[in-house]
């Protein structure tokens, strides 16, 4: 692939925050550890992590908003610090995570002034309309809800017909309506030719949004591929998350007993809760079903779905992706 | 520099002022009400009489009684212990004790009042036949003169002052912690772009400000208003400007309110006690007067006093406005080179 194709070429990118305060001074925290990258021109592309995982740092880096400890980044095949910042950023659109904008000033007026930075940009009227907000066009940004906020931001980052669109964390704590008015606005985005680069913690939205995911944590990049791929990287495609009685689990059937029977790839235990990922449910579910009775366990609650982003997380680190131990 | 950019910038902020009640009151009302407030305090009443006391004894009724002769005493007589207090919190500026024939005098000559009223009961108590032959007197209470018309300019001054540092720096530390700053330093916008928009926007609101307190002095108390109104718009559009600069510099690195405020104070505090607003600065010496000269309140100040109570032009503000124009693009050009925007 030649750098021309390349929205985004990180190569060995590294971040260190020092801690403020008191008890914080001189702590210092890895936030991206040597992280290599690319994004394509015209994908969807998801950086999906547990809080605290470096997206955040990365995305930002690539905005030109931090600078990196290390590494060498391009955007749009350009360098930050070139001389030509405002060039750069011309062709960027940008969403920060709970970004906020002037209380007092109307949805219009914010617009105006965001649209007086890009000059030949889109009119205010059909960005209003792009993110469904036509109507809250005179209320001020206190009287907007969460997700009223957040389409405004979007809005902004829409105005100057930007090439790579950056999405921190767009839906975190919208209502589903709300997530998904915005999920239409990135894939109207991308079927234009735009590229977009996203930050989630929510699996299902990379599963649907994205044409790629890199899986981060701990400041790296520890899986890349379609979310198909990904998946299918389990060898196993369909997960049976079974409930007991609490104490069941690990005194009369172990996690090793789950896991002995025919079809099983993976078993994780949590309590009185079981999740298998197995490769064929019909061969799985009846000798799974045999064995609790045979012990004697009583079942409490039994369902089986596909696979997702989150079992191939839960897989490769062992936590789930919103385990507050992330943090 | 894209002024597109910079009339936005301009706009939105002079808006978002307007829509907050509270901010129209504190840099509108509260500055006016202390005018009035101080206007009337200060405006041209007789001195109060100055209290001292006597120690009660067998003769103080006496020694109270010639002390009385001065109009400008209020005598009580107090017993040992309370008169020593009186004078301890400055209840009293002096105290007296004994006989008016040989009475003994007792003050802090380091307090302001005291030794005025040593020489005034001294010239009570001497014997009718050394008094001095009776001097005419004449109050100075022609407009232009009185210390109404002096604390007028200073108080315009003073306003500048707060609007500079507290309406440019106070805000823009909000607006970083707000996060506000991070989104607009990611778009095309350049730094110099936002911050000159930013000054325009709130400094548009020093012209019809001073305009206020000045039309107070000249319609309430007669304040004179004797020099050119073009020095005098210029004097408040650049000393604005260096107060403004000033304003942006502290608020280039702070990254809470308590910081900035602190900064704020620091800078504030000496410029209130030189700068000549309630009190005269020209009568420091050594490092202190230098000091003064390096206030740019005082600049100010003297400027708008030569304005108002002098038939001075533009003419004869070029060197201040030189000054302070001087002194508040510097401060902007490092508030630029040094700005934090996350």
């Amino acid at each position: 692939m030649t750098g021309g194709d390349l929205a985004i070429e990180l190569r060995g990118l590294r971040k260190t925050w020092r801690g403020a305060g008191w008890r914080g001074g001189g702590k210092v925290t890895v936030a991206v550890d040597g992280l290599d990258l690319d994004v394509r021109r015209g994908e969807v592309f998801g950086l999906l992590g547990p809080n605290g995982a470096g997206k955040t740092t990365t995305v930002e880096i690539c905005e030109g908003l931090t600078v990196p400890d290390g590494g060498s980044v391009t955007v749009l095949g350009r360098r930050w610090g070139g001389g030509d910042d405002q060039a750069l950023r011309q062709r960027l659109g940008v969403c920060l995570q709970e970004s906020k904008f002037h209380e007092k000033a109307t949805v219009r007026e914010t617009l105006r002034l965001f649209a007086s930075f890009y000059p030949g940009g889109r009119a205010i009227d059909e960005v209003l309309a792009l993110v469904s907000l036509q109507e809250k066009a005179d209320a001020r940004q206190s009287a907007l809800s969460g997700g009223q906020r957040q389409r405004l931001a979007v809005a902004t980052a829409l105005l100057g017909r930007p090439e790579l669109l950056f999405l921190d964390e767009p839906t975190t704590g919208l209502d589903p309506q709300s997530r998904r008015q915005l999920w239409d606005v990135v894939r109207g985005f991308r079927r234009d030719g735009g590229t977009v680069v996203l930050t989630t913690h929510y699996m299902d939205e990379a599963q649907q949004l994205c044409d790629r995911v890199a899986i981060v944590d701990h400041g790296k990049v520890i899986a890349l591929g379609t979310p198909v791929e990904l998946i299918r990287s389990l060898g196993a495609e369909h997960c049976i998350d079974v409930d007991v009685e609490p104490g069941a689990l690990g005194a009369r059937v172990t996690a090793a007993d789950l896991q002995a029977l025919p079809g099983v790839q993976q078993c994780e235990c949590d309590g009185a809760r079981a999740s298998l990922t197995v490769a064929s449910v019909h061969r799985a579910l009846p000798a799974m079903l045999e064995l609790l009775a045979a012990r004697g366990v009583p079942l409490r609650g039994l369902a089986t779905r596909h696979a997702t982003l989150e079992d191939v997380f839960v897989r490769l680190t062992g936590r789930h992706l919103r385990d507050e131990g992330a943090q | 520099m894209n002024l597109r950019i910079v009339r936005a910038i301009a706009a939105v902020t002079l808006r978002e002022f307007w829509r907050s009640p509270d901010a129209v009151f504190w840099t509108y009302g509260f500055p006016l009400l202390m005018a009035v407030v101080l206007g009337y305090a200060f405006h041209g009443q007789a001195p109060e009489p100055l209290p001292v006391a006597v120690v009660d004894g067998p003769a103080a009724e006496a020694l109270a009684e010639r002390l009385r002769g001065s109009e400008r005493l209020r005598v009580e007589v107090l017993p040992a212990e309370a008169a020593d207090r009186a004078l301890a919190r400055g209840r009293v500026a002096l105290l007296l004790r004994g006989d008016a024939a040989a009475p003994v005098l007792r003050n802090d000559p380091s307090r302001p009042d005291a030794e005025l009223a040593r020489l005034l009961a001294e010239r009570e108590l001497r014997p009718p036949a050394e008094r001095a032959p009776p001097i005419a007197v004449e109050v100075e209470d022609r407009p232009g003169s009185r210390y109404i018309d002096w604390l007028i300019p200073g108080l315009i001054g003073l306003n500048l002052l707060g609007a500079g540092m507290w309406g440019i720096g106070f805000n823009l530390v909000h607006l970083r912690t707000q996060r506000l700053l991070r989104r607009l330093i990611v778009t095309p916008m350049r730094p110099r772009e936002f911050l000159l928009g930013f000054l325009l926007g709130r400094g548009i609101l020093v012209v019809p400000e001073a305009t206020v307190i000045a039309l107070f002095g000249v319609l309430l108390w007669g304040v004179p208003f004797r020099g050119s109104v073009l020095a005098f718009a210029l004097l408040v559009l650049v000393g604005g400007f260096a107060f403004m600069g000033l304003g942006c510099l502290l608020a280039a690195r702070p990254r809470t309110i308590e910081a900035i405020a602190g900064l704020t104070n620091l800078c504030q505090l000496p410029m209130w006690l030189l700068g000549g607003v309630f009190f005269s600065n020209e009568r420091f010496d050594g490092w202190l007067a230098g000091l003064v000269e390096a206030v740019p309140l005082t600049h100010v100040n003297r400027a708008l006093r030569d304005v108002m109570l002098e038939p001075a032009g533009v003419a004869d503000v070029l060197l201040p406005l030189g000054l302070l124009a001087a002194f508040g693009g510097l401060c902007f050009a490092l508030a630029v080179r040094w700005f934090r925007w996350t």
